[in-house]
């Protein structure tokens, strides 16, 4: 199975990627992450303003199929979420890195940059897990 | 197949065919010492003497011309209309139909249920119902903790004391606090870190609350906290604000007035509404009415279970998958037997003979109304000698009012008093007459 992994973008390995803009990220879940939970019906996203801690919940997809927790990347304040998605759930399926991103953070500790796994130590993992 | 008893010779032949000589040959795999050779039972009876036997039994059963007693069940008239729909053999199953075997007539009436509770309770979704009033008490409870994010609540003194026996059951499985206050104490307890508000109005002794006050007073203190009224007796909501128009974000209530008989205290019927922003939250499942893909009939569906197991495996927050099916329907055929003219009628009658007894009660020496808000069917009375009153109640073929020391040791010589339609104007005049004769006898000298 071909999945599409940007090149610019950062991960974790329960799927979730982050695009770093200076000290913003903005958040979403993998190609591959949307094609294991199958059609999305409904995300639930953080209220502005909170602070969650890296590898924590902020939210839930659920699918026809299951539910599935979105892990922060990184720890950082909910400075945005994607309003489009509680309309258009199944805006992850057709387009996760664009219009089915779904948070924006303002990141509280630079140094856990260097702990998300470039594109192709994630790409390791999938192979791994479709295995 | 039918189910005929063996005979000697069709055991024989029987054994014979899968090749042994004898009973205990069937049964050798089975250790000796757990082998039990006689049962000390009597001799098995003829079906006429059983039948017999359990009538003399039933006539221990005592049953009294009229009831007094509240507190959680209540007497109320069920209309024929409820038995004759419920016995249909399309409904009256033995178990709660799942997915799977649900009909599209079932959920239909899964679907008109919801849809009349919810517009009863001016609440915007019910779901299909929960087993009883106190564990959808407790689901709301949960369930406030999870869309807070908060693991405190508050639980105002006047829930039934067996609502709040089962939601600190529930509650300390799930590792949530939980304090019961008096309400005068809720302002000094409320803060940024409670999820929720507990409270019944009517409550317990009676008391109707004023709930667009408490409401202010709890949002004006704590904005996210949310509000959970339980009920009892639901049919107040024929003359009572609904809790749609009061501000209460999760209503629960027991089911069992509407149409459901009091047996001897089950099955019950748990009625679980809630405002729209929190319907991903809600326990239990809900009845969705659908249109085909192409094409324009229409049918009903399982529409969403978003917090069961089924759904969420080991991530689920609530394990009750089922509903009650049947205790719903009934309630549902009571509703439109009654429709909203009858279930005014019965309401306003329910307040007003109870109101009756209540000022009639006052006139009697000894006897104090304990009650300092209004009150709806029941209320609680002070009394002069309340196993006196027990006794005479007895004596005049009414069920006695509960002593509330049955849950409050502390509380003495105090009744609450339940007056439903049910009550005739002669069970009342008996029961008054009750009340003035423990009076005369204690003057008498006589218990």
């Amino acid at each position: 199975m071909e999945y599409e992994f940007p090149d610019d973008l950062k991960y974790i390995k329960t799927h979730e990627w982050a695009r770093i803009e200076g000290d913003m990220a903005t958040i979403g879940i993998t190609d591959y992450a949307q094609h294991q939970l199958g059609d999305i019906v409904y995300v639930e996203l953080p209220e502005i303003g909170r602070t969650i801690e890296k590898e924590s919940i902020a939210g839930e997809i659920e699918s026809v199929k299951a539910v599935g927790e979105i892990l922060m990347p990184l720890s950082g304040e909910i400075v945005e979420n994607n309003t489009i998605l509680t309309e258009k759930p199944e805006s992850v399926n057709s387009s996760p890195y664009k219009t089915g991103w779904m948070l924006k953070i303002k990141i509280s500790n630079s140094s856990e940059i260097n702990e998300l796994l470039s594109v192709e130590d994630y790409k390791k993992i999938v192979e791994d897990e479709e295995k | 197949m039918d189910f005929v008893p063996h005979d000697d010779k069709t055991i024989t032949e029987m054994l014979k065919v899968i090749g042994i000589n004898n009973l205990e040959e069937l049964f050798q795999d089975i250790p000796k010492d757990l082998i039990i050779n006689r049962l000390n039972l009597p001799l098995g009876l003829s079906e006429p003497d059983v039948l017999k036997n359990v009538k003399k039994l039933s006539q221990k059963n005592r049953v009294y011309s009229n009831s007094f007693l509240g507190a959680g069940y209540y007497f109320h008239y069920i209309p024929s209309l409820v038995d004759f729909v419920i016995s249909r053999t399309e409904f009256y199953t033995s178990y709660t139909p799942y997915q799977a075997e649900a009909s599209q007539g079932y959920l239909q009436a899964m679907y008109e249920y919801q849809s009349i509770i919810s517009r009863l309770t001016q609440m915007d979704v019910a779901n299909a119902s929960m087993y009883d009033g106190s564990t959808a008490l407790a689901e709301a409870a949960i369930m406030a903790t999870l869309i807070t994010r908060k693991n405190r609540l508050l639980l105002l003194e006047g829930i039934h004391p067996e609502y709040s026996e089962v939601v600190k059951t529930y509650c300390w499985g799930q590792g949530i606090n939980l304090k019961i206050i008096a309400e005068n104490k809720l302002i000094d307890e409320l803060n940024q870190d409670i999820a929720a508000v507990l409270f019944q109005s009517p409550n317990f002794f009676g008391d109707i609350e004023d709930v667009l006050m408490l409401a202010k007073k709890v949002k004006e203190k704590a904005p996210n906290c949310l509000l959970i009224q339980c009920m009892t007796d639901p049919t107040c909501l024929g003359v009572l604000k609904p809790p749609g128009e009061t501000n209460v974000d999760i209503f629960v209530a027991e089911g069992q007035s509407f149409g459901i008989s009091p047996s001897f205290g089950g099955p019950g019927l748990g009625i679980f509404a809630a405002k729209k922003k929190y319907l991903r939250k809600m326990p239990g499942r809900l009845v969705g009415k659908t249109k085909e893909i192409n094409g324009e009939r229409e049918g009903f569906l399982l529409t969403l279970q978003a917090r069961e197991q089924h759904i969420r495996r080991e991530k689920a927050s609530s394990n009750i998958c089922s509903n009650q099916a049947l205790c719903s329907l009934s309630a549902l055929i009571y509703l439109i037997s009654l429709g909203k003219t009858g279930l005014r009628e019965i309401a306003s009658q329910n307040f007003q003979k109870a109101n009756y007894v209540k000022n009639k009660l006052t006139e009697i020496p000894g006897y104090e109304i304990l009650n300092k808000k209004p009150t709806y069917n029941e209320f609680i009375v002070k009394c002069p000698d309340v196993d006196a009153l027990t006794h005479e109640c007895k004596q005049l073929d009414l069920l006695p009012p509960l002593r509330l020391s049955k849950y409050f040791p502390n509380l003495k010589n105090i009744a609450l008093v339940c007056v439903t339609e049910m009550n005739s104007r002669e069970s009342i005049e008996k029961f008054i007459n009750a009340a003035k004769n423990v009076l005369h006898n204690k003057k008498e000298g006589k218990k």
